[in-house]
């Protein structure tokens, strides 16, 4: 176990991550709640083509909704060093890497458009699959650890 | 259970996920290459008898007929509404056949999006194929192929349908110009709000004898579209 990180610090930049994560996915919720798509940079229509695509809503519901949940799971993941928050944590990202992987072939074969804040998104979410995967290997099976902030 | 023993089970369990995700992405992934999003599984039917009524009328953008028509008939409607397609089906194409053709009056086509959260892209894809002369091909076949008011029939594969049967030849490029064109659908439906519209389809002309843009209302016959014209000429 000497060559991984320490778990500390691994749940640290999860809950940083994670964090960062429920604010982009916030930012695009709230456009899509006020009729409005998220505004990409440098004058790019992406994010509007994407936002009024069919691909921006699973059963009605706001894709950017389903991306807050998994943030704020994986967030809360962070906080436990036990089994449970390690295999749950894999368990959230693995869905939230795999649907990112979907939405990103979507958008470059089916929209043809680019949207940044799914780019974003997509980049934490396999970030997050990578260290969450290395915790789980890493510390599976160990004994309950502290918490980040005494870590 | 040991350490040892409870760290084999996780990380059987973690495999177990990570096999079922890979495989559940690869199917999301083959049923959207051969389906819906391409708009090739949406039936869109009435494409020659458009393609025939609108044979050899000059394009541009969104207007129809000679740019040098003395009048220009501007029509404010919404691609979901039903009585547009009424009027599209039923009134306009003596409109089209006796005064567009001769060169007359020509028409423009101004989104007024009233009927749902679908007419705004709906208005925006008119104004894409329209960039590609296209535009009143895809009105005409919109409303041949309306579904049930703001169904939620109007999907992007349903537009793209459209889209393919009106003639619309760089689909990639009307792709991604759909959204550079949300703005102008907000514009129209601003100007037809200030002309005093409230309802679709309504209708404005703009003619020698006419101060400026005039509303008219929505006319009850093609007689009375034809007197409008007349008397602007």
């Amino acid at each position: 176990m000497r060559s991984y990180p320490s778990e500390g610090n691994l749940r640290r930049a999860i809950a940083f991550l994670a964090a960062l994560g429920i604010g982009i996915a916030t930012y695009i919720a709230i456009e899509a709640a006020g009729g409005d798509a998220p505004r990409c940079l440098a004058g790019s229509t992406g994010c509007a083509t994407v936002a009024k695509s069919s691909y921006s809503h699973v059963a009605g519901v706001n894709i950017a909704v389903f991306g807050i949940i998994g943030y704020a799971l994986l967030l809360a993941s962070a906080f436990f060093a036990n089994d449970l928050a390690r295999f749950g944590g894999f368990v959230v990202v693995l869905g939230g890497f795999g649907y990112s992987v979907f939405l990103t072939y979507v958008e470059i074969f089916k929209i043809e458009a680019i949207c940044q804040w799914c780019v974003g998104s997509a980049v934490l979410m396999t970030i997050l699959f990578a260290l969450n995967a290395i915790r789980l290997t890493g510390y599976a099976g160990a004994e309950a650890g502290p918490l980040p902030d005494r870590a | 259970m040991s350490e040892r023993g409870r760290r084999t089970q996780l990380l059987q369990l973690a495999a177990g996920a990570v096999f079922l995700a890979v495989a559940v992405v690869l199917v999301l992934i083959v049923i959207n290459a051969s389906s819906s999003g391409d708009g090739g599984d949406t039936k869109i039917e009435g494409a020659a008898e458009v393609n025939q009524q609108l044979a050899g009328i000059p394009q541009r953008g969104m207007v129809l007929g000679d740019p040098a028509a003395p009048v220009e008939l501007v029509e404010f409607a919404d691609l979901q509404c039903p009585f547009c397609k009424a009027f599209a089906e039923e009134i306009l194409p003596s409109i089209i056949e006796n005064q567009v053709k001769n060169g007359e009056a020509k028409i423009a086509f101004h989104n007024f999006t009233i009927i749902g959260e679908q007419s705004l892209p709906a208005g925006a894809a008119a104004l894409a194929a329209g960039a590609q002369g296209r535009g009143w091909n895809y009105v005409e076949l919109f409303y041949r192929n309306q579904g049930t008011e703001d169904s939620g029939y109007a999907d992007d594969a349903f537009l793209k349908a459209v889209a393919k049967g009106a003639g619309v030849k760089n689909i990639s490029r009307w792709k991604k110009q759909r959204a550079e064109f949300t703005a102008e659908v907000e514009e129209t439906t601003e100007e037809a709000q200030q002309l005093g519209f409230d309802g679709t389809p309504s209708f404005a002309i703009k003619g020698p004898n006419t101060d400026g843009l005039e509303p008219l209302g929505t006319p009850d016959s093609a007689g009375d579209l034809e007197s409008a014209i007349e008397e602007a000429r």
